[in-house]
Parts: C-alpha cells; structure tokens; sequence
C-alpha cells in the first residue's frame, strides 16, 4: 500500500526552521496501530492523518509513541498542505479532532489557529523549578497545564541552560521561559522533560498563556513572538479576551509516498 | 530547488524495523551546510548522499549534527535504493567515500558488507561503565572505537536499563553488550550516549568486533545475529581471519522529492 506524505515546517520564516510535521491525507482510517507506526517510523515530534468529511476534516496526531488530543503545529502544517498542495480553494478549513472544531484561517501567506486563552496565576516558584534554572525569574505563574517564568531580557532567555533531571520532578506539562524580545514584542522558550522533550522548537500552546501576558504588560492586543529554540520559530499573536489568534508561516520540505509493507 | 530523496530500513525484512536511512541521489555535491540541515529535518541517525565517480559511487554519511567518517547501516541502504530504485545493474556496488573503498555485494535478497575485524583485548570494566548497568557483565573487552560487554543470556541483554548519564563518561564512541541467542548464535545492544545517541536500533560496525568474538567462542565461521533495541535488527555474520562480512536485507520506506533553497 502506497501513501502521500509531506513534511512541513510550520511556524517558519525559512526551511530548516520552525517546528517541523509530517502530513498524511489519508482516504479512509488505517488502524490505528499502522498510524502510530507511521509516525514511529517518521521520528518526528508529530505526525496528523486527515480524511475529508462531509463538513470539513477529522483530523488526528500521533508522535512516535502515542495519540494526542491537540497539537498546534501539525494542524497548521496540515491547512498548509491543504491549502498549497491538497487543492483546498476556500480561506477557512474546519477540522473536527478529539478536541472538537479547529478552525484554520489564510491571509496572504499567514495561516491562524484559533485557541481558547490559558488562565494562569502568580505563584511562588517551586523549589524543584527554580533549582532546575542557572538563571533566576523574576516571576513565577501557574496555567492550566504549564509553569510561566519572566525574565528580565532576551539575553537570559538565550542563556538557560535547564537541568532537565531536576525539571523532570515539576508537576505539569511542561515550562514555559519567556522575556520582552530585542527585535520582537516578546520572546519565548519552552521545555518539557516531563512530557519527553527537553526543548521543543516552537510551542502553539504556550502563547494561549504568553499571549494575555504580554497584552496585558505591553498594553498592546497585536503581538510578535519569537520561540529562541535551536530552530527558532516566529509567530504573531492577537489577545481577543477569551481567545488567542496565532498565526505563522508554513515551509513544504518534502512531497513524497510512503509504503506500507505488509510483512 | 528539488532533490529526490529515499528512506529504506536497513537490516531488516519487515516494516517498521531494522535502522532507518535516508538516502539522496545528487549530480553534484551540496555545500556541507545544506547536507548537514537536509540531515538534521530528517532527524534520523544517518542521511547518506552519493554522487556517480566512474564505475562506482562516491557516498558521505550525516547525522543530525555532524559528518560521520563511515556509516554501514546507511551504505547497505544506499546500495539497496541502487539496485532495486535507481537503475544500478549488476550484484556489486564500489563505494568511495572517506574512510576508502567500500563493496557491497548482492547475494539472494542479501546485501553484504565488508569491513576489516576489530582488534580488541580483555580488560577490567572500568568503574564508571561498571555503575552505568543494572547488571553486572562476565567479562569486558575493549576494542579500538568501543567497550564490549560479555553477559551469560538473552535474558541479561533485554533487561539491560543503563544510566545513560553515567555511560555518558565512559571514553569511547559507545558500549557493545552481548550475549549467546536462543534463536541467533548471539544477541546484542549498542548504546552511545556520549554521541547523543542513547540506544542505536542496529549497528553494522559493531559486529566487526562481536563476530570474530563469536566466531571463536562458538567455533564458527558463520554467525546469525539478532540487535534487540526496540526497532530489532537481523543480521548475517562471518569471520574471515582479518576480514568481517556483515549481511542483511533492506526495504523502501519512502519515495520523495525534497525542496532545497
């Protein structure tokens, strides 16, 4: 059995950048067992299978060991495919997932997901978090699914060095570094032992919480963001009160097929 | 600009196992650059990319990171795209590349390798490889890239859970451990997290020290060997005095176009 597959960087300005998915439209579900070898197979840090609905998509994500429930980048890799190679001709795609609608909308090159916003806390940072930085926060806020420290500038962003053996031992998802970006309105790193990646490229989700932040420090609705990973990913964001608008870019690297030998 | 690239499973007959390559045909060579982030998107242990030179082939090897001097998993792959994609007539393939000549020679559905054996001698296990294991080893030896660590079962081998971080300082490219199969002549596990690779799924190279091993322990020339990382390799061995033959088959993942600019 032959089957198409893409590779795209999404969230990048440039190939090689932003945070990279593979793409499988698919005719009709394959048992889940040969989607989650797929995505073995892949060895990225998410695979999407789409099939068309009669409204829409269904839409599922699957990294080399198990399904998610949602997954930002890979959702906006998939309109991407859609879009630039899939003929779709409209300028809104609606995907129906096992967290309900997604909404994917096109202006100009700019694709945007739409989330709901994260509540988030101030908090005192967790000793197991704060021994687990080289660099002190300046605070600490609790989401619903991740920690948020703010530094002082992008310059110390750049320099933490996590241990991620004693990160490992914080509770949560994952930890979101973030301070007033040099070139952008804010900047961003995103560290998730916990979930089994130490640093992931570029992180949709942590701008549901970065975003009201930021609005709300710079007084400012319309964001520009920068994710300092090794890869680096850019974003623009837009603070709607109960919603967050984040939109990025999209690169194809690969068109191809693959196959699926039955042994 | 557009690059046709493939990805096969090498050392393996099934899908989804053995040690996955990816493999591009060029006319001309890319800057290394461009190589090195082409590895680094596909994230996989070993992109090899080749140019036709003469009769034969020049092949260089990539990891994510760096530019490997000698990779037998992606050659043996790259001599499967060959024969069964590219057009190669013919059971051998030449391959220059930067650690010299090397043949693989088609067999039946087996690709063969050949690589010089390694020199190795016994040792005492040094105390920060003695503490990175669960499970202490019968014996030790070291060869020229790697440490290797002799164990009385199948059943040791799979209950192996190294402390990757104290492997991490262990000096040598990585730590073979081995012991008799029940269903191969021998077993093995390759773990190098000194290079950012905790466990390899299968490893060509480090059969150049367990086969002559083997072969004199079990008084053999001609040895089955099964990898038990969690993707499973099957692989052919023989001794040939300072010589090593290295066998197994590979299948066709993928067919793509990449985009370079």
């Amino acid at each position: 059995m032959e089957l198409k597959i893409y590779q795209v960087d999404a969230f990048a300005e440039k190939l090689f950048t932003g945070n990279p998915a593979a793409v499988c439209p698919l005719q009709k579900w394959l048992p889940d067992a040969t989607l989650q070898q797929i995505a073995m197979e892949n060895n990225l840090a998410e695979t999407a299978f789409y099939v068309q609905e009669p409204e829409g998509y269904r839409i599922r994500w699957f990294t080399p060991a198990l399904e998610v429930d949602l997954c930002g980048h890979a959702t906006l890799a998939t309109a991407h495919v859609l879009f630039e190679h899939e003929g779709f001709s409209g300028h809104e795609i609606s995907f129906n997932s096992r967290s309900g609608i997604l909404k994917v909308t096109r202006s100009g090159d700019y694709l945007t997901l739409n989330f709901p916003t994260d509540e988030f806390e101030k908090v005192k940072i967790p000793p197991e978090l704060a021994i687990s930085l080289n660099i002190h926060s300046k605070e600490c806020y609790r989401g619903k699914t991740d920690y948020m420290l703010v530094y002082e500038n992008e310059k110390q962003i750049k320099d933490l060095k996590p241990n991620f053996t004693s990160m490992l031992m914080v509770d949560g998802r994952g930890v979101i570094c973030t301070a007033k970006g040099d070139k952008v309105d804010f900047v961003s790193r995103f560290f998730a032992p916990q979930s089994g990646v130490d640093e992931d490229p570029v992180t949709g989700s942590a701008h549901t919480t970065l975003t009201p932040y930021w609005s709300r420090t710079l007084n400012k609705k319309t964001l520009t963001a920068m994710q300092l990973s090794k890869r680096v990913g850019h974003l623009k964001c837009v603070d709607m009160g109960e919603r967050v608008e984040i939109s990025g870019r999209a690169k194809t690297y690969l068109i191809g097929d693959i196959i699926i030998a039955t042994a | 600009m557009k690059i046709t690239m493939y990805r096969a499973d090498a050392f393996t007959n099934g899908p989804f196992t053995g040690n996955p390559a990816a493999i591009c045909p060029l006319q001309n060579w890319l800057s290394d650059e461009t190589m090195r982030n082409i590895a680094m998107e596909n994230n996989l242990s070993t992109t090899a990319f080749y140019i036709k030179e003469g009769n034969g082939y020049y092949i260089r090897w990539f990891t994510p990171t760096f530019e490997l001097e000698l990779n037998g998993n992606a050659t043996l792959a790259t001599a499967h795209i060959l024969m069964q994609h590219e057009g190669h007539q013919g059971n051998e393939i030449q391959f220059n590349s930067k650690s010299g000549l090397l043949t693989v020679k088609k067999l039946g559905d087996y690709l063969t390798l050949n690589f010089p054996a390694d020199e190795y001698e016994r040792v005492k296990t040094p105390a920060e490889l003695s503490i990175s294991l669960n499970i202490r080893p019968t014996e030790c030896y070291q060869g020229k890239t790697d440490y290797m660590l002799v164990y009385n079962s199948e059943q040791d081998i799979l209950k192996l859970k190294p402390n990757f971080r104290a492997m991490s300082l262990v000096d040598a490219r990585g730590v073979i451990v081995t012991a008799p199969g029940t269903k191969s002549d021998f077993v093995s596990r390759f773990f190098a997290p000194q290079h950012g690779i905790k466990e390899d799924s299968v490893t060509g190279s480090a059969h150049v020290t367990l086969t002559p091993y083997w072969a004199e322990k079990l008084n053999k020339k001609d040895l089955t060997a099964i990898q038990l990382s969690k993707r499973t390799g099957h692989l052919k061995c023989t001794a040939l005095g300072n010589r090593v033959e290295i066998s197994g088959q590979a299948i066709t993942y993928l067919k793509a176009d990449i985009f370079v600019n």
